[in-house]
């Protein structure tokens, strides 16, 4: 593997449906930063690919433009990669159905960022022997 | 801290993480050793016989080669990560994660790890999304603690 591929990621920055901001705002904000990235316009919002350290800055930087409403997943392909670009394949890209499924909770996990609330975790609790029988006893007693 | 997530390709899992410093252990980051490789034997992706080979570390000779093959991209993730968050009944009947005995044995690799797991429903309401969301943030503030 050459050097400068190996180091360089691809990120999708996706904009959430409650966004101020359109995809085509987000890409020249994005080239206003002007940072060495390759960038591209998507229907979700971005898709922003470069050396690692330069993506994660542009990652830091997109997100203050619109803290809870921007959300940013890491992608194994480069952009435009014949193997996965619809333009190419004539059908949504594997990982646009999950992307699709996600985007509807995208507004909740918004509102749940604005408002964080504590909630207490409980720990899974290991059923006892006796009640495990109780169980099996019962089972047998039903067949 | 690396957290695994399961879904290992999860959007909001990966994003929420990332939001409270931690390192999301996603699938992507394992594809993308698989497919920029500029000597790719077996296209469109670097998926050789050498897969199911490295996943017998995972999965026994007798099963499937498939199980075996995906395990030797999943595996190296579980062996990473200091934490879990596994999101059950996730729609992810999609692309490469669409294995659901890679799934279970994953998720079974997860737990028997001993590590701090968060295990989730998928929402399927609003009040379930904001409940999960302020869990996830509840659990991965205790994380930081535990961590100093």
């Amino acid at each position: 593997m050459s050097k400068e591929k190996s180091d360089e990621v691809t990120r999708m920055i996706i904009l959430g449906p409650s966004a101020q901001i359109n995809s085509s705002e987000l890409v020249q904000k994005i080239h206003m930063l002007e940072l060495p990235l390759t960038i591209k316009s998507t229907c979700y919002g971005a898709i922003i690919h470069g050396k690692e350290n330069v993506v994660k800055d542009a990652v830091e930087k997109i997100r203050k433009l619109d803290p809870y409403n921007i959300f940013t997943k890491d992608r194994g392909f480069p952009p435009g990669d014949p193997r996965r670009c619809r333009a190419k394949r004539g059908a949504a890209r594997e990982g646009f159905h999950q992307l699709e499924k996600e985007f509807e909770l995208l507004d909740c996990v918004r509102e749940a960022l604005e408002k964080p609330r504590e909630v207490h975790i409980e720990k899974p609790i290991k059923i006892d022997p006796d009640s495990l029988k109780k169980i099996i006893t019962e089972c047998e007693n039903e067949d | 801290m690396k957290i695994a997530i399961f879904p290992p390709n999860s959007l909001i899992l990966a994003d929420l993480i990332e939001r409270k410093g931690h390192e999301a252990l996603a699938l992507q980051k394992e594809i993308r050793k698989k497919v920029i490789d500029p000597e790719i034997d077996s296209p469109p992706f670097n998926i050789t016989e050498e897969e199911p080979i490295k996943g017998l570390k995972y999965a026994a000779i007798e099963v499937p080669s498939g199980v075996r093959g995906r395990m030797a991209i999943f595996g190296p993730l579980i062996d990473e990560a200091d934490a879990a968050i596994i999101m059950e009944e996730a729609p992810y009947g999609f692309g490469c994660v669409g294995c659901a005995r890679t799934n279970e044995l994953s998720m079974y690799y997860l737990r028997k790890k001993k590590i701090p797991i968060l295990e989730l429903q998928y929402p399927t309401s609003r009040e379930e999304a904001i409940e999960m969301v302020n869990t996830i943030n509840t659990f991965l503030d205790g994380l930081e603690e535990k961590n100093g």
